[in-house]
């Protein structure tokens, strides 16, 4: 991980409320390490805010990254104005990445919201790798999908009001997607209720599934301890430590499904 | 070059900027992004008899200019601290305190028992008599004169390191909790710990942090923290810390013309672990171009009227 000045190369409206911003930034580059990373981006430098920002990287390419993300605050409003040429400090890569062990299963990726960029990184790789894999993305209405319902190239949208692709939440678009799939793995990421949803879907049909969970983060280091998700786990002893809940930054944000309770 | 060392007790340090506990792990997490070797002092996360998980989520959220936290404490117990986290310290360049924290006086105390069983070049205890977040705390040491100059009498039987008592802010009369302390037999004095505060989700309704209240830091408190060392410097002889919202070289030279030999930067370091660095650079600077030879002799030196 490093503390990098990075230069905004572009930044722009993708769908309703949605942005993708590329930056080079040759060190954050080299040490990235696979989808489900993420940056701390210094959006501002007052004090006004503190804080850093996470945000999950959404691609890599040679000494440039992206980012996907929603406005949903001050904080991202000013991440839209942000032009061309902009310094901006970032610390990164942090977290841990998806993964696969071999490469005899087939990659659903469900992504929706804020949760897209990794799932899209992910995808990018799985196809630059050959590896097989489904793309399932969920949004409330059209309008907020920026590609097309394709499920004869293995791209299925949802939509909540049925303006495009399959109505409803991503469950009914990972059922169709499932239909010509062999050894289905689901690799997601998005609002709780996504993920919740994706976590009892997974284990009501027993397939293995990875999530990378948001959370509201100080540090994204491991040094505020800010950040946990609570693990599933029976048998935690009186008194103990990093047994009952993990840090996100540092342990996650990728998790195995099975592992981590949501919400 | 301005002088930047100064000296706590019997203690020598480089300079006075020291790292908050809890804003800097066990020390070592972040030397990827920091030079922690010039730092004045690393003050570690507070210690408790035996590990804690800490509060559910949400633990943190930012508020204007600081932010809020609920973290209750999470850490590994003195026992692992011994195991892992001294041997550690053996190689390190830079002067450790180690915070401790308890709910009763025995556990304070066994903690440090612990602790001054084995060989370490810990050079300080700074005591959290404090902590905002778990009901025991602290907290009820923090706040009562009496229990105060107790808990410090006997921990001072117990150790002939430093020994610091960290104070609360959320109480009526700090300078008064600041004397007993002294009485107790405190090298010094650190504040100030975080002020009891609330965010809330008006969408939902909920709080914005688990169990309601959280403890808030960052520059919004810096008013309160140089407000709290003036007062304490005015009663008490022992050297005090500085704590609060410290972001700058300026900061800091607030806080010792307020009354503080050195200050502990907090918040800041979860910005950037490598604020403290670059404020020692600052402050160097900064005391050059104000004519001040060392930091000593500005302490305590605000003046008041027009």
């Amino acid at each position: 991980m490093k503390i990098e000045i990075a230069t905004v190369m572009e930044n722009k409206l993708i769908a309703s409320n949605l942005w993708k911003m590329k930056m080079t930034a040759p060190d954050v580059a080299e040490q990235y390490k696979g989808a489900g990373q993420f940056i701390q981006i210094l959006v501002q430098s007052s004090w006004e805010s503190p804080l850093r920002r996470p945000m999950s990287i959404a691609a890599v390419d040679g000494d440039e990254i992206a980012i996907i993300y929603k406005v949903f605050g001050r904080m991202t409003q000013i991440l839209t104005e942000l032009k061309a040429g902009t310094a901006l400090d970032i610390l990164g890569p942090l977290g841990n990445t998806f993964r696969w062990d071999d490469n005899e299963f087939t990659a659903v990726l469900v992504g929706g919201g804020v949760g897209l960029a990794p799932v899209l990184n992910m995808y990018g790789e799985c196809t630059a790798a050959g590896q097989e894999a489904v793309l399932v993305l969920g949004a409330r209405t059209s309008v907020e999908h920026f590609i097309d319902h394709k499920p004869q190239n293995n791209v299925f949208l949802a939509t909540d009001d049925g303006t495009t692709g399959i109505a409803g939440t991503v469950i009914p678009a990972i059922v169709k997607s499932l239909e010509n799939t062999s050894k289905p793995e689901i690799l997601a990421c998005g609002p709780e209720p996504m993920l919740k949803a994706v976590q009892e879907f997974a284990a009501a049909h027993q397939i293995p599934a990875q999530i990378s969970v948001e959370s509201y983060m100080g540090c994204g280091v491991g040094i505020c301890q800010g950040c946990v998700v609570k693990r599933v786990n029976g048998n935690v002893a009186e008194h103990s430590y990093h047994e009952k809940y993990s840090l996100v930054c540092i342990d996650g944000p990728v998790y195995q499904s099975k592992d981590v309770i949501i919400g | 070059m301005a002088d930047l060392r100064i000296k706590i007790g019997s203690v020598d340090f480089k300079n006075p900027i020291f790292v908050a506990s809890g804003t800097y792990g066990y020390g070592t997490e972040v030397s990827e992004l920091a030079d922690i070797t010039v730092l004045g002092a690393i003050v570690t996360k507070s210690v408790t008899r035996y590990p804690r998980e800490g509060n559910p989520p949400p633990r943190i959220v930012e508020t204007p200019s600081g932010m809020l936290n609920s973290i209750g404490l999470a850490n590994i117990g003195v026992e692992a601290y011994i195991k892992k986290m001294i041997p550690l310290y053996e190689e390190l360049k830079t002067p450790i305190i180690m915070n401790i924290a308890g709910s009763t006086d025995d556990e304070y105390c066994e903690v440090l028992e612990l602790t001054e069983l084995v060989s370490s070049n810990i050079v300080g205890y700074e005591i959290n008599i404090s902590c905002p977040n778990v009901n025991a705390g602290g907290m009820e040491f923090g706040v009562d004169c009496d229990l105060t100059e107790q808990l410090t009498t006997r921990l001072r039987k117990l150790t002939d390191r430093l020994l610091i008592m960290k104070l609360s802010p959320n109480v009526t009369d700090i300078a008064a909790i600041g004397v007993a302390a002294e009485k107790g037999g405190a090298d010094a004095l650190s504040a100030i710990n975080t002020l009891v505060g609330m965010s809330i989700n008006t969408t939902n309704k909920k709080s914005n942090i688990h169990y309601g209240y959280g403890g808030l830091s960052g520059p919004a408190i810096k008013p309160v923290g140089l407000a709290c060392v003036h007062k304490i410097y005015q009663a008490v002889d022992i050297p005090l810390i500085g704590i609060g919202g410290i972001t700058s070289a300026d900061d800091v030279l607030e806080y010792v013309l307020a009354g503080a030999a050195a200050v502990e930067v907090g918040t800041a370091n979860y910005r950037d672990p490598n604020i403290g660095t670059s404020i020692i650079v600052e402050l160097d600077t900064l005391l050059d171009q104000n004519d001040i030879g060392s930091v000593p002799e500005f302490v305590g030196k605000v003046e008041l009227g027009s």
